[in-house]
Order: structure tokens, then sequence, then C-alpha cells
């Protein structure tokens, strides 16, 4: 291929600007392009013709197509972080400076040395994957170790081409629209839709991949109401654009359709110009949830396979008009069009009309019809009828093509008819409707033997085909099916017929059907699926070794993989499967298509959502933790501090500091995490009740309870206190991390089971900051603050509830302690939460109060033996714990019945006990209780749940479940971690390490 | 009237005054945090919602909306959020206590969320086009009049969304949530220039 730029004038190059000068690079070198070009273009304008490197044998490749459906042009752009791979030449708009890499090759396109792949080109063949280097998959084994060293090489030498590593630093957006009737293409058949859909009042999107909507009218040759077709369609997008109910989306393809009626389309916002300006997203990603859609998707031209077609130059014969009519390019000096259809004629004629030398037209039909045998005449192009291409040469790109006689019936290849020099081959071999979307939904395609295609299946959801994309070919069918599949929609929508406005069309009138011709059997390589190198041969090989199902023939060849799915390649790998097989093509199948329709960025896809998995909250004291220097710590969605380190200090020197600071004084923590619950109602006693394992019905009001909350099969499920406030008004608390979990839970038994209770559920964890002020000086702090309450054991006893107020802040106090300390939970509405930590901090001075954070708040918890998270893990039943006291004998609640299965109550149940280290060694957390040495161990009995260094005992310690444990205290055995090759001798205790009577809680 | 201590926003420390984005000339979203004095839901029993909707409609003079829409007064807004349920904005403070005396369990139930919401104004031509971006509801005038609100989600937290003109939106999210909705709107804004008052 030899391209090079047509003189530009009007009516031709109407894509590019003709006065504009636009400089990039390829491969490091400048050149010259125009604005509007797509770097194909302007490389073929420049006479670039090798521009890629194949996947698989490393041949020299060169543009094939102008659209979505290229398999070869696919090049590198940007560099470092921003670096992009497979991005398809033929889609890649120009713009000042870009630059661009050739991939796939060492060391450059035009000289690879890894074409030397093609030396063994056979044992690369189908299956090779699964035939070669095969060994048992036993770890150490000579073969399966060879394999994988040749595995690494294999992969350097074949593939695409290279991602970025570091991370995008571009923005990605979203956007959620809503629409009566989505139109997916803006060629004719969906300009006609939308405009169809527009007039009866139907809120429209039209959605179009290209920069510039349009489809076939952009180099069709007709003219619609006596003007140029590009005109016409430049006029009515400017008037749809305009429409208050229509949004017209250009660079927007719609890349999946899903259920519902609900579409994902990504918009290029900035890829056409070198980076986003500040601010600016790169890509938007459009969730569209329409009532009907009109998809117009018009139709991808196939090849036809035969032997040198991959060579440079060779390409798609409407690529190449549109090349020349829509670009102003010529795709070479000199062209040879080989065709089984009429569209290849005409082709041939647009080009030679804009000035290209057309040498020869090959069509394989013996006989055209008149029209078609014009427009070769006006071509000036020597014509072949019942002859087909059955060779190529050339050395790095294409400089002749062999012309042979051929039978369309029979398919074979006769004499010999003339060698003709020329440096692109612009071959037809009919069209694929494009029905990648509809199939996504599992709509099995159906085939139409004149236009020897598959067609899309019936409707699964609301949308209607148009255009060629319904096998409705050519202008006047696109514009009459668009209105009939927007009046269809419309009747989805709920809303009118709308008005028809179809243009008075001039200009050819042709057969589409192609004659059944996909491949020239004459020898030599042919290749079905460019991009992956499969040849006809492959296919054929496969069929031989039993690969017969499309299925195992995309998965043993790879035909129809890789970035462009197939577009180009599937159905001429079906149609040589069919004809090995010897049955007709609809028997052997097709494959169908999965999202997305072309690759897509993650970053679109994942739009804001990167740096984390989730949002986070925040309590009101957030902002000073972080000041003070704590190490924030995510728990469930939540932000905790996890210690407060003093400088120097490890996270475990902090957290023992902190801990032994509340034994010893007092301190205060951040509990505003908690899961809070307002329940209330005349059924609210009753309802808790039933929720938790042990009594509520009779808490008296201003009393706190700890309740076991346990699942519908037994199992703990949460834990937390609940403070009757009034009489029917209650607040729980749950775990910080299971409180979505306990609100649903509530929710469903209200509303599903007991639905006759009037219990009103609401979470109020945003609603309180909690503070928790523990130690023995923990009530001389509060006393120095709290006014309207007392604070005595008298006032305020263990588990009691009061209304007080500190500083002006109304807040209620709980006496209740998870530390096992004398220990107060104070609320107050969020936005005081700052304020009261302030005063009680204040208030704390002099007795040195110390804020801790998680670490210490769980030291000083397993101390005390209260379960927590890594104790209620969904295993565990309230005997398993030790809780066995708090199941209520005396009424039902949910998991009662349950929880009476024997295998619950055996005596080899893993139950908890604490464990500490004998010889000081730290206790891994993970660990499993053995009873052996390391040599040794025997098998687990046992595993820690949370463990730490207990400054109360000044050595590790570990809740865990162990084998009968509750009759095992005393006796020695070990904690072993091998992963972190820890085997620690320790004794089996009580959980109730610190103040077992409860004396410090209660005083 | 109790004089309490001023609340702590979480926007206070994020919502810096000023224009922002592309365009600062002429921004296109407008956002600022409306302090609400008492912010309270309040829910019926299914066979009380009449009683309440009357015990609502003498406390505010307001009637009550029987849909997803809102009443408002000068300074008192009823946000229908479901069957016989409502949030009720008021600037007065304290509200919570005096509905409370006004219905009793038997008819329903009174919870103070006032502390638990931040509401932040999103308005300008392009608000829609901003929520939209986040929020998965149609905006539209047709399917989201004016005067009406909706329950939504962002990353599936909750917000509650009323709005209040053509162009304005208020949103009730969650305190804990506020900062993370922030960012995620100013973001979203900075693509069309964004003020905070």
């Amino acid at each position: 291929m030899s391209g090079f730029r047509l003189n530009l004038r009007d009516g031709l190059g109407r894509a590019v600007d003709h006065d504009s000068k636009i400089n990039f690079t390829f491969d490091g070198k400048n050149y010259e392009g125009r604005k509007g070009d797509t770097l194909a273009s302007a490389l073929m304008a420049n006479g670039v013709s090798i521009v890629a490197r194949s996947f698989k044998y490393h041949r020299p490749r060169g543009i094939f197509s102008a659209g979505s459906e290229e398999p070869n042009a696919l090049v590198t752009v940007h560099s470092g972080p921003r670096t992009e791979p497979n991005i398809r030449a033929t889609e890649l708009e120009l713009y000042e400076g870009l630059e661009v890499k050739s991939q796939n090759r060492w060391p450059s396109v035009n000289l690879d040395l890894m074409a030397v792949n093609q030396l063994p080109g056979k044992a690369f063949s189908a299956g090779f994957y699964y035939k070669t280097f095969m060994g048992p998959s036993r770890p150490g084994h000579k073969a399966t170790q060879f394999w994988w060293f040749c595995e690494q090489l294999i992969r350097r030498a074949a593939g695409l081409g290279k991602g970025a590593s570091q991370a995008d630093p571009d923005k990605y957006g979203r956007m959620n629209a809503f629409c009566d009737v989505l139109v997916v293409g803006a060629g004719p058949a969906g300009i006609s839709a939308a405009e169809r859909a527009a007039s009866a009042g139907a809120k429209v999107i039209l959605c179009d991949e290209s920069a510039v909507a349009g489809g076939s009218l952009l180099s069709s040759p007709e003219l619609l109401d006596g003007e140029p077709a590009f005109d016409w369609a430049e006029e009515r997008l400017a008037e749809l654009a305009e429409h208050e109910n229509v949004t017209v989306l250009t660079r927007t393809t719609v890349q999946s359709m899903f259920d519902d009626n609900t579409y994902l389309a990504v918009e290029r916002v900035a890829d056409h110009i070198k980076r986003p300006a500040k601010h600016q997203v790169r890509q938007r990603a459009w969730n569209i949830r329409c009532k009907s859609a009109v998809i117009a998707t018009g139709a991808i031209e196939r090849p036809i396979v035969f032997a040198g077609n991959d060579r440079p130059g060779v390409m798609l014969a409407d690529s190449a008009r549109r090349y020349v009519v829509e670009f102003g390019v010529s795709p070479g000096k000199a062209v040879c069009v080989f065709t089984n259809n009429d569209t290849g004629w005409l082709a041939a004629r647009d080009m030679a009309k804009n000035g290209v030398i057309v040498e020869a037209i090959v069509d394989v039909r013996k006989d055209v019809p008149d029209n078609i045998r014009a427009a070769g005449e006006e071509s000036r192009a020597e014509i072949f009828l019942g002859a087909a291409i059955t060779a190529t040469n050339g050395f790095q790109s294409l400089s002749g093509a062999q012309i042979s006689e051929f039978t369309e019936t029979s398919g074979e290849v006769g004499r010999k008819l003339k060698k003709i020099g020329c440096d692109c081959i612009a071959v037809s071999g009919g069209w694929s409707p494009a029905f990648h979307l509809t199939s996504q939904q599992g709509e099995k395609p159906v085939w139409d033997a004149e236009l020897q295609a598959f067609l899309p299946g019936g409707a699964i959801s609301a949308w209607h085909g148009a255009g060629a994309m319904a096998g409705k070919f050519g202008l006047r069918h696109a514009f009459r099916s668009g209105e009939e599949a927007a009046v269809k929609a419309l009747a989805d929508a709920g809303l009118g017929e709308g008005d028809s406005d179809v243009p008075r069309i001039e200009g050819d009138e042709i057969d589409y059907a192609p004659a059944p011709v996909f491949e020239i059997n004459s020898g030599g390589k042919a290749f079905v699926d460019l991009q992956h190198d499969v040849t006809s041969e492959d296919v054929r090989l496969a069929h031989r070794e039993g690969f017969i199902s499309v299925e195992h023939l995309k998965r043993y060849t790879t035909l129809g993989m890789a970035t462009d799915q197939g577009k180009t390649s599937n159905m001429s790998g079906l149609a040589i499967m069919a004809e090995a097989r010897g049955k007709p093509i609809p028997e052997v199948g097709t494959t169908r298509f999965r999202p997305p329709y072309t690759p897509t960025a993650l970053g679109a896809i994942a739009g804001e959502s990167y740096g984390h998995l989730a949002s986070e909250r925040l309590t009101p004291m957030h902002d000073w933790h972080v000041a003070e220097g704590a190490n924030m710590y995510a728990n469930g969605p939540w932000l905790r501090p996890e210690s407060y380190n003093r400088s120097g200090e490890s996270v475990e020197q902090a957290y023992i500091r902190e801990a032994a600071a509340v034994r010893k004084g007092v301190g205060l923590v951040d509990v505003s995490t908690l899961g809070k619950i307002d329940v209330q109602g005349p059924d609210a006693a009753e309802f808790l009740n039933r929720i938790y394992s042990n009594g509520f019905a009779k808490l008296p009001v201003d009393k706190a309870r700890y309740g076991l909350m346990l699942r519908e099969d037994g199992m703990l499920f949460d834990d937390g206190t609940t403070w009757r406030l009034e009489e029917n008004r209650y607040l729980m608390t749950t775990t910080t991390a299971g409180a979505g979990q306990v609100m649903d839970h509530l929710e469903y038994h209200r509303d599903v089971v007991w639905p006759d209770l009037k219990v009103a559920l609401t979470s109020v964890s945003d609603e309180w900051a909690g503070v928790a002020v523990a130690g023995p000086k923990a009530r001389n702090v509060l006393k120095g603050c709290v006014s309207d309450c007392g604070v005595s054991n008298e006032d305020l006893p263990f588990m009691g509830v009061q209304k007080a107020n500190i500083a002006g802040i109304p807040v209620w106090i709980a006496r209740l302690s998870f530390s096992g300390e004398m220990a107060y939970e104070v609320y107050c509405g969020a936005g005081w939460g700052q304020e009261l930590w302030n005063v009680l901090m204040k208030a704390g001075k002099r007795f040195n109060i110390t804020p801790y954070g998680l670490e210490a708040l769980s030291t000083l918890r397993i101390e005390k033996g209260h379960v927590a998270g890594p104790e209620l893990n969904g295993r565990t039943t309230p005997y398993d714990l030790g809780l066995g006291g708090m199941v209520s004998s005396k009424k039902n609640f949910v998991g009662a019945t349950l929880l009476k299965r024997d295998a619950f109550h055996e005596e080899d149940r893993l139950q908890l006990v604490a464990i500490k280290s004998i010889d000081g060694q730290r206790i891994r957390g993970g660990s499993h209780l053995v009873k052996g040495n390391k040599d040794e161990p025997g098998r687990s009995e046992g595993n820690t749940t949370s463990t730490c260094f207990s400054p109360e005992l000044e050595c590790y310690i570990s809740l865990a479940m162990l084998e009968g444990g509750a009759a095992r205290y005393g006796e020695k055995i070990y904690a072993t971690n091998p992963v972190r090759d820890c085997h620690v001798a320790v004794e089996v205790v009580s959980p109730h390490i610190v103040d077992p009577d409860g004396g410090r809680m209660h005083g | 009237m109790v004089d309490f201590p001023d609340r702590i926003s979480p926007l206070d420390a994020v919502a810096e005054p000023g224009v922002f984005g592309t365009d600062t000339n002429s921004p296109k979203v407008f956002l600022s945090e409306n302090l609400c004095g008492s912010l309270i839901q309040v829910q019926a029993w299914p066979d009380t919602i009449s009683v309440v909707e009357k015990a609502l409609e003498t406390l505010t003079k307001l009637a009550v909306p029987k849909a997803p829409e809102t009443a408002h007064s000068e300074n008192v807004s009823i946000i229908q959020t479901g069957p016989g349920r409502w949030l009720i904005d008021a600037e007065v403070e304290g509200l919570e206590d005096k509905l409370r005396s006004k219905i009793s369990a038997k008819n329903g139930a009174v919870t103070g969320l006032t502390h638990a919401r931040v509401v932040v104004e999103v308005k300008g031509p392009k608000a829609a086009w901003v929520l939209a971006s986040g929020i998965a509801i149609d905006f539209s005038l047709k399917a989201f009049p004016v005067g009406t609100s909706q329950v939504s989600h962002h990353h599936e937290i909750g917000v509650t969304i009323h709005r209040t003109s053509e162009e304005s939106f208020d949103l009730y999210v969650f305190t804990s949530f506020a900062r993370g909705i922030w960012h995620w709107i100013t973001t979203a804004s900075s693509e069309v220039g964004y003020a905070v008052s």
C-alpha cells in the first residue's frame, strides 16, 4: 500500500479540514495530517503501509478497515501512566502532538526480528498451547517447570500492547440518564428513528461511536432531498441536537445491553485532545435506562479469505472507499477490487470518480446486473467475472495479485488469468449485521440465506432493529425501517406514532446479497482472523481434531478472540467449518457476543470509585483524632483511631501504654461508631424480647441490658446493650461492623415475621456521638463536668441510664463497661460530639486522662473476656462463649428452636477460653492450638481469636476457641502458627482474666 | 429557649467558600449547607396515619403530603419519605419534644435526626446534571417535579432529595458520610465550575 492524499476539493474529504496541518509522530518519526483525520487516514496519506505486527507470527500488517472492527492497526498512545495499548488507529482522532507507537515488534515495525516466528509457523498452529509442553502439574516435575519457562518466553514473543503499571492519572465520570427511546447508531436508520421519536414528544438519546455522526451518509454518493447525503446528515443532526427532547452523543459507543432496558455507553470526552483539561474527565460512562431502544448499528463488511490476504495493502472495499471519499486519501496507487457482491463495484466506481486508479474488479460471480456493470465501466477498471484472487505478491507490503478462474458454485479454482500489479486490494465478502448488543442478551441469531448473514433473533427486551443491523440494507430501507422501529419503540413508551419525514433519495439501488463465497482455497497461507493469526488451515485442523462445535473452534484456535472479538473473521471461520463439516452454516451455529462491544478502559467502568472500595464513615471527633496523630483504621465502614502513637512509639507500645492508663487511671475512647437503632412503639418491648435470647420485657426505664442476638439457626449474630429510655422507647446499640446487618435483621422480622407488632425502627447511628470514659477515675472525671444528674453508685448504678447535661450539652449517660473497669458511655448529638470530647478531656486533665484507640479498647476487653467480632464469627453459640446463662428458657426468641440441636451441646465443641504465653513469647493471631511440640504438633484442637499483650499480666494472651475448653483450664498446650514459624507454649485459663467477680465495674 | 452550644458540621472543615473548578467566572453549580434547627422523623402505624397527619397539621399548619411530596411554609418543610412516614425540617430548635408530646406511642414514633443528617443545597443550571452523575434517578422535571422528594442512594449510601425549585435540590445526607458525599459533589461539579457559600 502506498497511500497518498488526493487533491482535496469540494465534496472530497469532507471529514477533514482541508487547510489545517496537524503534526504527529509514529514510532518517533514526524508526520503531518489534517484536522479530522484518524491516525489511520493520516498514516495512509503519508504512505505508511506497515502499522503493526501480527499477534503470533509477527507478520507485517496494514490498515484493514475504517472503523471499530479494525483487527490489524492497533497502536499504543501516550507514555508513562497514561500509556494505553491496543487503540485502533482507525478510530484514534489526530491531534497536534499525538505520539503513537506500534506494538508487538522488535526492534521496529518495519524490521521485526521476532518475525522469525514465521519459520516454525506450523508448530504454532491451532491448539498449540494445548498440545505443547504438556506435563503433570505436580510441583517440581521437570516437564511442568519447562513449560513454565517456555510459557514466559512465548508470552514475551506473542501478544498485543503493554499497559501502564502506574496509576491512571485521569479522571473518569459517570452519568445516569433516562429516556423514552434510546437510538444506538446515528446513520440513516438512526437519524430517521430519532427524528420520528422526537416528533412524538419522546425523550430521545442518540448515540454514535464516531466523532462525526452520520454513519454511511458521510460517504454516501446519494442525494437526499436534492442535496449531498453528507450535508443532509449534518443539517438533520444539528436540528436533532437543538431539539429540547433529544440528546445527541457522539464519540459514544454503546458497549452493553443489560436487562430491563439498561445500556452502558462510554463517551470519549477527551480522547481527541492531548490530555484532558484540568477538571475535565477523560471518558464518561453513561448508564442509560430507556423505555425502548432502536438498535441501528449498521453492518460490518467482511472479507473473502484468500492466500496472502494479510499483506499490508489488503483491506475492506468499503473502508477503502471511505478513506477516499471522507478523508480524501487514496489507499494505494493502483487498486484492485475483489468482491462477491455489488457493493465492491460501487466502491470501485466511487474511488475512481475521485481520482484513484482502479486496475481491476474481480468478482466471483459469472454475471452481474447491468447497473453494476455500468458502475464498473465508470471505474475504467479491467473486469474479471467468475474469477478470484488466488495469491498476492510483495515483500513487506503488497505489489501484485494473481487472478484466476473461479467457479462460484463449486469453489473450484481454475487456470490463472492474469497477474496484476497493485498496492491495494479492496475486498468485499458481503456484510454482517452488527447485532452484538442484542446478542449480549442471549438472543439467538437467525440465518438469512439470501443475505448470507445472521440477523438478530427475536427481542426478549424492548428493542427494535433498524437499517443494516436488521438486514435492511440500502438507504431506502434504512430510513423506512428506522421510522418503523421508532413507531414500535414509541408504542413501548406509551407514546403516539409521531410524524414521518423520510427524504427523497436519488441514487443507486442495488442488491446487497452476496454470492455464498467466503474463501478461495488455492493453497498458501490464508488468514481468517487477522488479529490472532488464525488461518483457514487452523480451522480445518480444528475440524480434523474434533473441535467442531463453534464454541470449541473459538477456544481451540482463538478465532474471534482478542480486542476485535472477531468482527471481521467470525463469519468466514464459521463458513469454513461448515464447509469442512459438510453442513449448512446455520446448522453449525454461531457464537454469541458478550459485553463490551469494543474494548473499554477500566477507568471508565470504575468511574470515581478508585483509591477506596466504599465510602468511609467519619465520627464527629475524626479531625481531633487525626490532629493528635492517631493511626486511622478501617473498622467496618468507619475510620477509627487504632492508637495515638507518641513520637517513636510503635502501635504495640502505644496500645499497651493506653490500656495500662485506663486500668490505673482513666481513659476515653470514641465509641460513636457503635450501631445505634431507635426502637419505638407500644410493642417495642415485646419485639426486643423476641429478638434477643435473654429477657427484655421487664427491663425498667432508665436501665440498660446486654443482649444476645441469634440467627434463626441458633448461631450468635450480634450483641450490644439496649437502653430503655422511656416506656415505649429504646436505644439499641450494636457492634460497629454489624450495624447494617442488624438493621436488616430487625426490619425483616418486623415487616415479614411479626407484621402485627407496632414497632418503629430508625437508624440513629449518625445522630449520636458516643464517648466512653473508663477507669477507676472515670467517676471523678464526670463529677467535674456533669450537671442535672448524680454519678454516684446510688444515682447511676451499673447498667443505669440517665439524662444529664455537660457544659450545656444535653447528654445520655449509661453506666456500661466494655473494658471491665468502672466506665460510662456518654452520648450527645453528633454536632456537639467534639465539644463533649473537649470538655471531658479538660475535666480529666488533672487525672491524666488518656485517649485510647481501637487496639487498647480490644486489649481491655480481651483481658476482661468480653466477646467481639472475632468470637461472634457466625460459628459460635451462646454456650460456646460461656453465655448460656443469657439463653432464656421462659420465652421464645429468634434462634431458640435450632439452638436446641444436640450438636450445639456436645462437650467437645470449641469453647471460649483464654490462653497466656508461658515463656513470654508472642502469640500470633491466627494460631492453632495443639498438644504436641513443634516437630510433632498433632492435630488442631482450636484456634486463637483475639490476641494482645496484656499490660495487666505483662504477657501475651489470647482469647481462643478450644475443644471442650471450659473444662481444660490449667492445661499446657501450644499455640502454633507455622506460617510465621511460631510455636508458643501456653496455659489455658479462664477468659475472665481481669476482675473476674466484676468488682471494678460495679464499684 | 434553651441555649445550646453551636453544632459543628462535618463540612465545616472542608466546605471552603469560594469558586472552584473549570469555569470560575461563571460557575454552574452553587453549593451550601443548610443548617436546620430541627429534623424529626415521624412515623405512624398503619391504622393511625390519619391521626398523625392531623397532629402534624395542627402543629405545623401545613397540609401533610400524602405522596412523596413536600409541604412547606416559611420555616417548616414536611417531606413524605414513605407511607405514613415524614421528615420534618424546621428552623426552630427543640421540635422533637413538642412532637413527642403531641404524638403518643399509641399513634406513632417520633425520632430526632437533627444531628444525623447534613443538608446540602445543590443549585444552579448544572445541579441536576451533577446529581445525575452519582444518583441513579431521573432528574427531569417530568419525573421529579418541583416540590417532590425522592429517597435514593449514592454508592449505596442513602440520601433523601427534595427538589425545591427547577434548579435547586436539598440533599439530606448521613452525617458520617457527609464528607464523602461532599467530595463527590465537588469533584463532579468541578467539571462545570462551582461556588461554595
